[in-house]
């Protein structure tokens, strides 16, 4: 627990200024968005190394765009902006996107951001599990230019990423999906300003009847980042969209995740309810078809 | 070192000098003496900080001041206006809505937009609303009660 120590907060108004405070600071300085995480830290005491906040918010990096080639969120869009956006409430293929949004209290979906809720690097939270579902990948830029680094290598490790000093992002970028694609999210609360206990994000496209390039993302108390159910998504590949293969997916859910017994739910009720949240979550993604 | 910023709080114009990380809570409250917002958690937990900005419920406590340079806060004392209450003032007031009254000026001002926007909201949708604030005395009942009452009572006509 350390007292904050912060002399300076710097609002640059273009990408490369910010850039270039944070090579300035080294890791004396923190990057802020919506600020709801860096204030969580603050508050938690343990930002007595950061001498300096550089906030990215009025670098105009809050647009949304769709396009032929899929859909870009900008670093600062907030979660509300996302929510009001035509391209993702009306498109079942980002059915993930809508369920994982909802979740959060009004304050925080008029706070938080998208690179910031990915930055934050924490399993816990909700919309990195829907975009991991939508193979997502964030934008880069640093002092070596730009670069895209996808989400399944983006989380490193708790709190921690793959971004390197000096690099920010910019937005994120879902690949267009092919039609007859659909994805829900579903996440385990106690109350609607707490963190996942478990959550679940799911996505796959319906051919004829079978599920194709299917894809099961498990978070909250799973560890150190999001898993992969590969286990999951292996019995769910190829088989019949119903019943029969979603029980076979989500009774494969719980091998593929080693959770952690904390103060919010045991590691045995956490493998227990993976299973059936990953049920429904595949029901509600299929309940979007058509 | 100190920033100067610029902040419309209730239809007023200020330039402030604030910390670094300072917060919008510890501002209101600290430099403007508006204590509407209120310190509950400091963490965004709990709600009874929750202020507008730009027009959007957000919570004071967790936003640094810095960042709401040029912003329009509108805080709880903001509503009434000419001495008349806001008609979510009113209707809390009405319904009972107000026991200890620590958790009312964030409930109200969580749920303005849907009172401004929503002419006959569903108890769901108002529970949604004030899902991001807490109240341990009342249950909640007859807060959202008040907010049915003020979203079917507010002056549509009138905009």
């Amino acid at each position: 627990m350390s007292l904050p120590n912060i002399s300076d907060y710097h609002v640059p108004d273009n990408a490369e200024d910010a850039i270039a405070l944070l090579k300035q600071y080294g890791d004396s300085a923190m990057i802020v968005a919506g600020g709801t995480f860096v204030h969580g830290l603050e508050v938690r005491g343990v930002l007595g190394d950061i001498e300096a906040l550089i906030d990215i918010g009025r670098l105009g990096l809050d647009g949304i765009e769709f396009g032929a080639d899929g859909l870009r969120l900008g670093a600062t869009a907030v979660f509300a902006q996302l929510e009001a956006h035509a391209a993702i409430g009306d498109d079942p293929a980002f059915g993930a996107i809508v369920d994982a949004l909802a979740c959060p209290p009004t304050q925080i979906r008029n706070t938080g951001t998208v690179a910031g809720c990915l930055a934050a690097s924490a399993p816990l939270y909700d919309l990195p599990a829907a975009l991991l579902a939508l193979d997502g990948a964030a934008e880069v830029l640093g002092d070596s230019g730009r670069r895209t680094i996808p989400l399944c290598d983006f989380f490193t490790g708790l709190f921690e990423n793959a971004l390197q000093p000096h690099e920010i992002i910019t937005s994120i970028s879902l690949p267009k999906l092919p039609p007859g694609t659909v994805s829900a999210f579903l996440k385990l609360e106690t109350n609607a300003n707490d963190l996942a206990i478990i959550n679940v994000a799911v996505r796959f496209t319906l051919d004829g009847d079978a599920c194709r390039d299917c894809r099961i993302i498990v978070g909250g108390g799973v560890g150190e980042t999001y898993v992969r159910a590969a286990g999951a998504e292996a019995a769910l590949e190829g088989a019949p969209a119903g019943d029969a293969g979603f029980e076979a997916a989500a009774a494969a859910v719980t091998n593929d995740i080693d959770p952690v017994t904390d103060h919010r739910g045991s590691r045995e009720y956490r493998r227990h309810i993976a299973g059936i949240y990953t049920r429904r979550a595949l029901d509600n993604a299929l309940a979007r078809f058509g | 070192m100190k920033k100067l910023i610029r902040l419309q709080v209730n239809g007023e114009a200020h330039e402030l000098a604030v910390n670094p990380d300072e917060t919008l809570l510890q501002v209101l409250r600290g430099q403007l003496d508006l204590i509407g917002p209120k310190k509950g958690c400091d963490s965004g937990g709990c709600g009874c900080c929750t202020v507008e900005l730009d027009g959007k419920a957000i919570y004071a406590c967790m936003k640094y001041a810095a960042s709401a340079d040029g912003g329009e806060i509108t805080t709880a004392e903001g509503l009434s206006q000419d001495g008349e209450l806001h008609v979510i003032q009113q209707a809390f007031v009405d319904a009972g809505a107000v026991q200890c009254g620590y958790c009312t000026c964030g409930m109200m001002m969580a749920a303005r937009q849907l009172v401004d926007t929503v002419e006959n909201p569903g108890e769901d949708e108002i529970r949604q609303a004030i899902s991001g604030n807490l109240c341990r005395c009342t249950g909640y009942v007859n807060i959202v009660k008040a907010v049915q009452h003020a979203a079917a009572t507010t002056d549509r006509d009138g905009e």
